[in-house]
């Protein structure tokens, strides 16, 4: 597969979703707003046109609803790679709360054969019956995917509540999966969230596997940098690695100036991705970023 | 040193959760799983290197005796198998709650007064940044003494009736009172003192046989009074959310996952007066290992720590079971109309 390139600027999706990092009641009333996807819409072209060149978008059950406005404009999805994230982790937390965490995930993939059997294909069904579990992680990825279809996506992310996990118990059986499911079915990159940088650089290099591209908290302040500043810092210089920069501004902590000053400081970030709420909100943000950033242009 | 070994018993999301953590610390290692269902038992075979699966907690303490053991089983079951691990002598991290209710959890504490080992009872709000900063400015007595107390607990998890065993009362001994909101009387307690008088009721709001909102009048030993509201049936509500609003003789002080708001008439102890607010990156902390949220490795790390060095942790088995009597009174109390119900605190 040919080299990566990154987009420069990538508008992030909490905001669309109500989640936010520094305030529970603020992504509540973001939520309301962004309930009519007009108003995501909006600010994703206010994005393009602020350079954005990509979309980060969860799997949340409102992503299939923002992927069919993108689809039915063919400037946007022409001008605009979308990075999927998956899974939406709290949409199966919340459940397995009522189910149990296995029972959520057959359900979900037995629900999904019934719905859509054809779409996900014919063996979609007997993946859930055989229960095999590497069978079972490659349908829930087929089924998490599948609003992408019609999108231009390049590299699809892995949430960090479940990469850090598998980070955790050791098991590179599971990133070969997703990184073979993704290439062989997808055709895209495989990228990975962390909020544990210098223990993914060294697990990877324990298990002699390629490096994915890392999706992580980069910001002077050490927000969601684990384990020190420091020591991810020390991990950012590595050559081989390709970084998604996220969390960059803390929550809004940060200035948008102040914020990217810090993040030029690192090579190997090629891209950073950032929320935005309103159409004031994209112009400081992404102008910021566009004049104090040098990474890589597309 | 060699690395402690640890096994986790209930192989559902939290259980998953530990499992990581353990294994991912420096000081740990995950051993074995007991697990009930046979497909987990299968995916943990084939998947996890050097983890044994056992299907009882008797056949782990007999064949692979672990250094401490996490109990992550549905409610109703907590007590037994914490039982069996302390007479075998292993420490044991019990989810929260503790138990069905504070009688079912009398086998457990004459086990430890027996046979002492380090327990903990899984409360990890304690160690949420903003929740920490807020006990140790009341600790610090910067508001004088506490006077008001107002708090509350909501998610959006059930507007229909729910599966599976958190909702069936002899699994789980009870609703959102017994579940999500027994963080909030565990934080109360924890924060402000005893509970010395409650008054509450509780509504099925969408479920058939367990609570769905909780209120209730609380009497704190320290003279402080106030309420706790609940609900898991709360819409725009995301994620768990507590927050709780303190009056006291200098000022006010409002807490919640996300930020801590002091007011003071005038400067004390080193606070200036007006407000001061802290945000989580004012707040954070960093761990060795971040699986889903900080506080539950700074939850691990201190049990790690209790279990090396044979001593004892704040959030242990008396404790869980002093929120476990309060949870207890507030169910009688509803039961009785909302008539007062009184604890003893010692």
């Amino acid at each position: 597969m040919n080299r990566l390139l990154l987009p420069r600027i990538v508008l992030g999706h909490n905001a669309f979703f109500g989640v936010d990092h520094l305030s529970t009641k603020r992504g509540a009333d973001r939520a309301a707003h962004f309930s009519d996807v007009k108003n995501v819409v909006a600010i994703v072209n206010e994005a393009v046109v602020s350079g954005a060149g990509g979309l980060m978008l969860s799997t949340h059950p409102k992503a299939a609803v923002i992927c069919r406005a993108i689809q039915s404009d063919p400037s946007l999805v022409s001008q605009l790679e979308i990075f999927p994230l998956l899974p939406y982790a709290q949409k199966y937390v919340t459940r397995a709360n009522e189910l149990g965490l296995i029972r959520v995930v057959t359900q979900t993939l037995a629900e999904a054969s019934l719905r859509d059997k054809i779409g996900l294909g014919s063996d979609f069904l007997r993946t859930v019956f055989r229960r095999d579990p590497l069978d079972m992680v490659k349908a829930l990825m087929r089924l998490e995917l599948q609003i992408f279809k019609k999108l231009n996506v390049s590299t699809v992310f892995l949430h960090d509540a479940i990469s850090d996990l598998i980070l955790a118990l050791n098991m590179p059986q599971i990133f070969s999966l997703y990184e073979s499911t993704l290439r062989k079915r997808f055709g895209t990159h495989y990228g990975v969230a962390t909020k544990n940088l210098p223990l993914l650089v060294r697990r990877f290099q324990e298990w002699d596997l390629e490096l994915p591209v890392v999706l992580t908290h980069v910001n002077k302040i050490g927000f969601h940098v684990n384990p020190s500043l420091k020591e991810c810092e020390d991990a950012l210089q590595n050559p081989d690695l390709t970084v998604m920069a996220m969390g960059t501004l803390a929550s809004g902590f940060l200035t948008p100036n102040e914020a990217y000053q810090y993040v030029n400081r690192f090579s190997s970030v090629k891209s950073i991705v950032v929320g935005a709420s309103t159409v004031g909100h994209v112009h400081a943000t992404f102008d910021a970023a566009r004049n104090s950033m040098r990474l890589v242009n597309k | 040193m060699s690395k402690l070994r640890g096994a986790v018993v209930g192989f559902g999301k939290l259980g998953l959760l530990h499992a990581g953590l353990i294994n991912g610390l420096p000081g740990s290692t995950l051993s074995a799983v007991v697990e009930s269902s046979r497909l987990v038992q299968k995916i943990v075979g084939k998947q996890f290197e050097n983890v044994e699966v056992f299907s009882t907690v008797n056949e782990l303490v007999s064949d692979n005796k672990p250094d401490f053991a996490i109990i992550a089983t549905p409610t109703g079951s907590h007590i037994t198998i914490a039982e069996t691990l302390v007479r075998a002598n292993v420490p044991i991290l019990i989810e929260k709650p503790l138990a069905l209710n504070s009688r079912e959890a009398i086998p457990l504490t004459i086990a430890l007064a027996e046979n002492w080992v380090p327990n903990m009872v899984g409360y990890m709000g304690r160690y949420i940044d903003t929740f920490s900063k807020a006990a140790q400015l009341i600790q610090q007595e910067v508001l004088g003494s506490v006077r008001m107390i107002r708090s509350s607990m909501y998610i959006e998890q059930l507007l229909k009736p729910g599966e599976g065993w958190r909702y069936d009362p002899n699994l789980s001994g009870g609703g959102v009172l017994i579940t999500q909101n027994s963080h909030l009387i565990d934080k109360l307690r924890w924060i402000f003192g005893e509970i010395i008088e409650v008054s509450g009721n509780t509504t099925k709001l969408v479920s058939l046989d367990v609570e769905d909102h909780v209120h209730s009048y609380l009497k704190f030993e320290s003279g402080a009074v106030g309420y706790m509201d609940a609900s898991w049936s709360a819409r725009h509500f995301r994620t768990p959310t507590i927050s709780i609003h303190v009056q006291g003789d200098y000022g006010t002080l409002d807490v919640n996952d996300d930020e801590v708001r002091l007011y003071l008439d005038s400067p004390k102890l080193g606070y200036s007066g007006g407000w001061t607010n802290w945000q989580k990156p004012d707040l954070y902390r960093p761990v060795p290992l971040d699986i889903g949220g900080t506080q539950y490795t700074l939850q691990m790390l201190e049990f790690l720590n209790a279990v090396t060095n044979h001593t004892d942790v704040q959030s242990n088995v008396a404790s869980g079971l002093k929120t476990q009597k309060i949870i207890d009174a507030i169910y009688e109390s509803s039961r009785n109309g909302g008539a007062p119900v009184k604890l003893v605190s010692k």
